[in-house]
């Protein structure tokens, strides 16, 4: 047998000797690197969107946004809104969970008017006649350094002084 | 600190990355893996600097990248056993011209590319080698008989 070169031990070089469990190791550890795109198949990091319909007498609300984020990301929140009933002075309001750590890059059409309820974001949509729709598109980006874990946003749709609508999630928004 | 923080997290996942996709990976640098890397380093650019254009935050991110790398390469430096978890060590894959199946599966190599590798260090046949050792950097050794 030729000389083994120096620095080669054949106990753990060639037979592997207390080596025999590195593969499984390594193999675990590669395993746990394929869960994170598996897992972002099945939507855990975002960002397809979420549907929420809320019904009452008066009117109906179908939020279509997604509740999970990664930094940075550019995304759509639509408001649905149909009047079951005429609703002569509708306010959307969106808690400041809505607005914290995002650029609002659009809101079409634009309300009729915008303004602060106890740190909502107010928006006046007016005159919405029975059997009618009025969809509201907000364009979001995420600021890159913001990550929120579980954080609160509110919808709320009224008439005027009459509250209609009330939904409560939670955003999430990986780093 | 954000910076900071990304560049460690990208570091690691990296480092574990290299380590664990085996070292077959790494010495066979195809047209296709070049293009892979690329990508890779892509998008880690990305997701380290995000928006982020300024001076300041390319000395945070490269500065940071760097103190890693040298924090680990004196950790393999200074400790024996911490080299063989982040270096890897050399495995035996013919010794006196017999191949040694077993090793090569192990790291997904097959008899082709050690010929291959043997053939581009101007040797014919691996019943001429002594010992071919799939070192840790990636590449195979090969010491001819004597």
């Amino acid at each position: 047998m030729a000389d083994v070169p120096d620095g080669i031990v054949l106990k753990r070089h060639r037979d592997l000797e207390g080596r025999r469990n590195d593969i499984w190791v390594r193999r675990a550890l590669m395993s746990l690197v394929a869960v994170i795109p598996v897992l972002a198949l099945f939507n855990v990091f975002g960002q397809r969107p979420d549907t929420h319909v809320l019904v009452s007498p008066a009117a109906s609300l179908k939020i279509y946004a997604p509740s999970r984020l990664r930094s940075g990301l550019l995304y759509e929140a639509r408001f649905h809104i149909r009047a079951r009933q005429t609703l002569k002075d509708a306010y959307l309001k969106l808690g400041p969970g809505w607005a914290e750590g995002q650029s609002i890059n659009t809101i079409e059409p634009s309300p009729v008017s915008e303004a602060s309820d106890n740190g909502r974001l107010s928006f006046e949509l007016g005159h919405i006649p029975q059997g009618k729709s009025y969809i509201l598109f907000l364009q979001f980006q995420v600021n890159p350094t913001n990550v929120a874990l579980g954080r609160l946003q509110t919808v709320e749709l009224d008439d005027g002084k009459t509250r209609l609508l009330f939904f409560k999630r939670h955003l999430w928004v990986f780093p | 600190m954000d910076i900071a923080v990304r560049a460690l997290v990208l570091f690691a996942f990296v480092f574990l990355l290299t380590r664990v996709t085996g070292r077959r990976e790494l010495s066979t640098l195809e047209p296709f893996d070049l293009v892979l890397l690329i990508v890779v380093g892509d998008a880690i650019q990305q997701g380290l600097t995000q928006d982020d254009y300024s001076v300041t935050g390319a000395l945070i991110a490269v500065g940071a990248i760097a103190s890693l790398q040298v924090l680990t390469s004196w950790g393999s430096f200074r400790f024996g056993w911490l080299r063989r978890v982040f270096d890897g060590q050399p495995i035996v894959l013919v010794q006196d011209g017999k191949v040694l199946e077993r090793n090569l599966r192990r790291e997904r190599l097959t008899v082709d590319e050690v010929l291959e590798q043997a053939r581009l260090q101007q040797i014919s046949s691996l019943q001429d080698v002594a010992w071919a050792v799939f070192e840790p950097s990636g590449g195979i050794s090969f010491i001819p008989k004597q």
